[in-house]
């Protein structure tokens, strides 16, 4: 047996020696988007005028490639070709692309698709190509009401990234905010709800009152946030879809800064009375208020962990703003953030490795993450004024608000919505019809 | 080679030294704006209203701080001894902070101003009964500006009747 | 008082020496991290040699000691045994879909191959019940045959584990062989620049994983290539690995991009076969 062994290493050996295999590391390429063409989705003459008369768009098609083509761009991670360098057909691409003609427009993936009417329905078929290596990467079919298009460029959009990245995609999302008008001593905020590429804009209060800080529930269809009702700032919890609001217990005082708990079930949030603010939750289904920190200092903008073990929050319980950890019954409360100046808002990464705040420094506003133990911080992105991170369901990017600096007259104020990578890179205005402030990214809402 | 890198870097500490030093002596001369502040609270009285005569409805607070100053207080006391006189009228008190904070932060800091002018009026023997407390936190700035000055006038707590 | 400012300045002299010793990073420049040349132009020279960068072979050395197995190929093909191990799927078979109800699509002149996704959905796998079909369409004319690639690794992996637990210094003394004959300095260069321009590093990939993929490439003598093997093929379709089947992915688009490579003009028996090793780690981190 050793002995058989032994030959069969020298057989080994011996050929090795002549011809070893050689090797080259391959450690740097280049960091540019992904080029990729999105041919337009085929669609037949019936179908064209089916969705003509219920949609009123001239070709439904063209429109779904185009949602497809602007979420790719804005993920920082593709590049989009023009489509006035395409070479084929759509219809014909979908059966079977011409590799040639696309490699020879530099893309390295193929989008390809079919649009038809089918029983008052629209159907939607799309292909993903690998240009390169000549072969299908995936082949999907979608079935909707023909007002969910948009929906359905979005999905479309989401299984292309997580194709191609290897992460779940963050465009079949909503994001909610608060609208703002009017002079920067009177403004005029109203809750307000929109995709996440700003279309389907929609306001959800009227702008009587004053209303601040909205945040989604898990599955994206309730929203708790800060309204000033009556001169009494409370929070209060709104069903999207019916419309109705409630006040969130019954405090002898201000409730400010709420958010859901990961499984939907409470709602946490800060409670102030005579000078001191601490963290309550409230449950929804028995109403039972619990009393979660108990310092004189201010306790204020909770955030739990993915799996609800734990609350970062941040207190001023040294002094100064920090963030602190703590199990969500209140005990082992331990500060995480050391690096100078003062830092607010925690929001725990739905990966649950990440802690995005808020950084003062030095009359600098920072946006930044650091890791659950407060090391590793990395600030992403410094302005004027800019605070309040909510992350994208796959963790991967943050959207906030920024505010302008006025000038001396105070002039030229404005609050804008924008987003920004994980890694620093891809910093975006994020656009909506009025000024914006405090978002809040939902959750995917196809899963 | 050795020689001339201790030398170089002899050299670097010293001037370090020397910028910091010019750093700390600078900061010191920074000192009011226009005299309408002292520290970094606002002495002015362009933005303030009256409850009445010689009564100013509103006290003024330095960044991120609660404590009342010496012209508070004697703010306070106008206000205490107008309410004791006038005692049908309940007060609002309405706690304000500058845009330099986060939102949630500023609300919970308005609220304390509020409740530690609120405090000094109960010391002075006006009833909690007619006192109540609201924070707008950053939400409502008497002054659009974005400068240390307009911040000092928005870090605020006014007093205002309640009926 | 005259004592004590005596004191006081010597001890701040002393302050000052130690810092001046002990801050050598002052008098030197800044770390200057090397853009990236991508030289296109370059002088092939006869003898120069040298040995890999030393991180990226630490690694790869890691990952083989870990895996306890040797890369070769030379295996005589009579001693592969044919006990198979039926553990390697093609990619696109084990494609994961999580759609609300995706449906088949038929391909139009094409057979249709309708295979169920399963377990891949670590997800949300509840939602998996619910008609999930997906075409797989794998063109057979194609030289990245995946399959036979995988099956080929499978043979490989097996015979060569025994060798190298009897020995794990021959492997050792082998890594060192493969160095003494590799390309010369500007040989690898040139084919590194060429690759380094290729390469679209996909960006969304997390910084931190193990994300090396090693790839083995038959050549033709004009330098296009012939075949391509992915060594670590089995990690393609692990559950967990979605990141490594892209990196992956975009490794083998590389070379088909860069086609044809750009090989020594000479010595064809010693590069027609070449394993490149792609570290985007480098890359992600800065």
């Amino acid at each position: 047996m050793k002995k058989n062994l032994f030959i069969l290493f020298l057989i080994f050996l011996i050929p090795n020696k002549a011809f070893a295999l050689i090797e080259v590391d391959i450690t740097r390429g280049n960091l540019n988007p992904l080029p990729l063409a999105v041919s337009p989705l085929s669609i037949d003459d019936n179908s064209k005028k089916s969705f003509e008369n219920i949609l009123k768009k001239e070709n439904i098609g063209s429109e779904i490639s185009i949602i497809v083509e602007n979420n790719l761009r804005t993920s920082g991670l593709f590049n989009p070709l023009n489509k006035d360098a395409f070479l084929q057909a759509p219809d014909i691409a979908n059966l079977k692309p011409r590799f040639e003609d696309w490699n020879l427009i530099k893309a390295q993936a193929l989008i390809t698709g079919k649009v038809r009417y089918v029983d008052d329905k629209l159907r939607v078929e799309f292909r993903l190509w690998d240009v390169l290596a000549a072969k299908e990467m995936m082949a999907l079919a979608f079935t909707t009401v023909p007002s969910n298009w948009r929906r359905v460029g979005h999905i479309i959009s989401d299984k292309v990234y997580e194709r191609l990245t290897g992460e779940k995609g963050y465009f079949d999302t909503r994001i909610i905010y608060v609208a703002e008008e009017g002079p920067k001593t009177q403004r005029k905020k109203r809750l307000a709800i929109m995709d996440q590429d700003g279309a389907n804009n929609k306001f959800l209060t009227l702008g009587n009152e004053l209303v601040l800080t909205p945040r989604f529930n898990p599955t994206s269809q309730m929203v708790t946030y800060l309204s000033y009702f009556k001169n009494l700032p409370r929070v209060y919890l709104l069903d999207i879809e019916t419309g109705t609001q409630e006040v969130v217990g019954d405090f002898p005082g201000m409730t400010f800064a709420p958010r859901f708990s990961p499984d939907g079930k409470k709602i946490i949030m800060s409670f102030a009375k005579d000078g001191k603010s601490d963290i309550y939750t409230m449950d929804l289904e028995n109403r039972l208020v619990e009393k979660i920190t108990n310092h004189p200092s201010i306790d204020t903008s909770p955030s739990y962990s993915p799996n609800g073990k734990y609350i970062a929050f941040n207190s001023d319980r040294s002094g100064y703003q920090q963030i602190y950890i703590m199990r969500s019954d209140g005990s082992d409360v331990k500060r995480i953030s050391f690096g100078n100046g003062i830092y607010g808002t925690p929001v725990w990464s739905p990966r649950g490795d990440l802690i995005a705040f808020t950084k003062l420094h030095k009359g600098k506003f920072y946006i930044g993450v650091m890791r659950t133990d407060g090391k590793g911080e990395r600030l992403l992105t410094e302005n004027y004024y800019q605070e309040a991170p909510s992350w994208s369901p796959n963790g991967r990017v943050l959207i906030f608000y920024r505010e302008t600096k006025t000038n001396a007259k105070g002039e030229g104020f404005s609050a804008k919505l924008w987003s920004i990578d994980l890694t620093g890179y891809n910093e975006r205005l994020v656009e909506t019809q009025t000024d914006a402030s405090d978002p809040s990214w939902s959750s995917l809402l196809s899963n | 080679m050795i020689l001339s890198k201790i030398y170089k870097n002899t050299l670097l500490i010293l001037a370090t030294c020397l910028v910091l030093s010019a750093c700390a002596t600078k900061k010191q001369v920074v000192t009011d704006i226009e005299g309408q502040m002292q520290g970094d609270v606002y002495t002015g009285t362009e933005t303030v209203e009256y409850l009445a005569d010689g009564v100013p409805d509103r006290v003024f607070f330095a960044t991120n701080e609660t404590i009342l100053t010496t012209a508070s207080r004697e703010t306070l006391r106008a206000q205490a001894a107008w309410l004791r006189k006038n005692s049908n009228i309940n007060v609002v008190l309405e706690g304000h902070a500058d845009e330099r904070g986060t939102r949630e932060y500023n609300l919970a800091l308005g609220e304390r101003r509020a409740n530690s002018a609120k405090d000094y009026l109960m010391t002075y023997g006006i009833s909690s009964d007619r006192i109540s407390v609201i924070s707008y936190g950053k939400e409502r700035p008497v002054d659009a500006g974005s400068n240390p000055l307009a911040w000092s006038k928005n870090r605020r707590s006014v007093t205002v009747k309640a009926n | 008082m005259n004592r004590s400012i005596i004191i006081s300045s010597v001890l701040h002299a002393a302050l000052i020496y130690i810092t001046a010793m002990s801050l050598p990073f002052l008098a030197k420049k800044p770390l200057d991290i090397p853009p990236i040349v991508s030289v296109e132009l370059i002088q092939i020279a006869e003898k120069t040699n040298i040995p890999f960068a030393p991180k990226a072979k630490k690694i790869i050395e890691k990952a083989k000691e870990k895996e306890k197995k040797l890369v070769s190929e030379q295996a005589p093909p009579k001693k592969v045994k044919k006990t198979k191990t039926k553990t390697v799927v093609s990619v696109d078979k084990n494609e994961k879909i999580d759609t609300k109800a995706p449906e088949a699509i038929p391909l139009p002149e094409k057979t249709v191959k309708k295979i169920e996704t399963k377990t891949e959905n670590k997800q949300n796998p509840d939602k998996l019940d619910e008609d999930v079909k997906q075409v797989s369409e794998f063109e057979k004319k194609e030289f990245v045959d995946l399959d036979n690639i995988a099956k080929l690794i499978d043979k490989a992996k097996e015979d060569t584990a025994k060798v190298v637990k009897k020995d794990n210094d021959i492997t050792q003394d082998q890594d060192k062989n493969i160095v003494t004959s590799g390309l010369t300095l500007s040989e690898e260069d040139a084919l590194k620049a060429q690759i380094f321009g290729c390469w679209s590093i996909p960006l969304g990939l997390p910084y931190n994983e193990d994300l090396l993929v090693r790839i083995k490439l038959m050549l033709e003598p004009d330098g296009s290539v012939a075949k391509t093997e992915i060594l670590d093929h089995a990690r393609m379709n692990k559950p967990g690995q979605g990141f490594y089947k892209v990196l992956a992915e975009s490794a083998l688009r590389a070379v088909k991009l860069c086609q044809p490579l750009r090989v020594p003009t000479s010595g064809y028996e010693r590069w027609k076969e070449l394993q490149l090793n792609f570290d985007a780690r480098e890359m992600l981190e800065g």
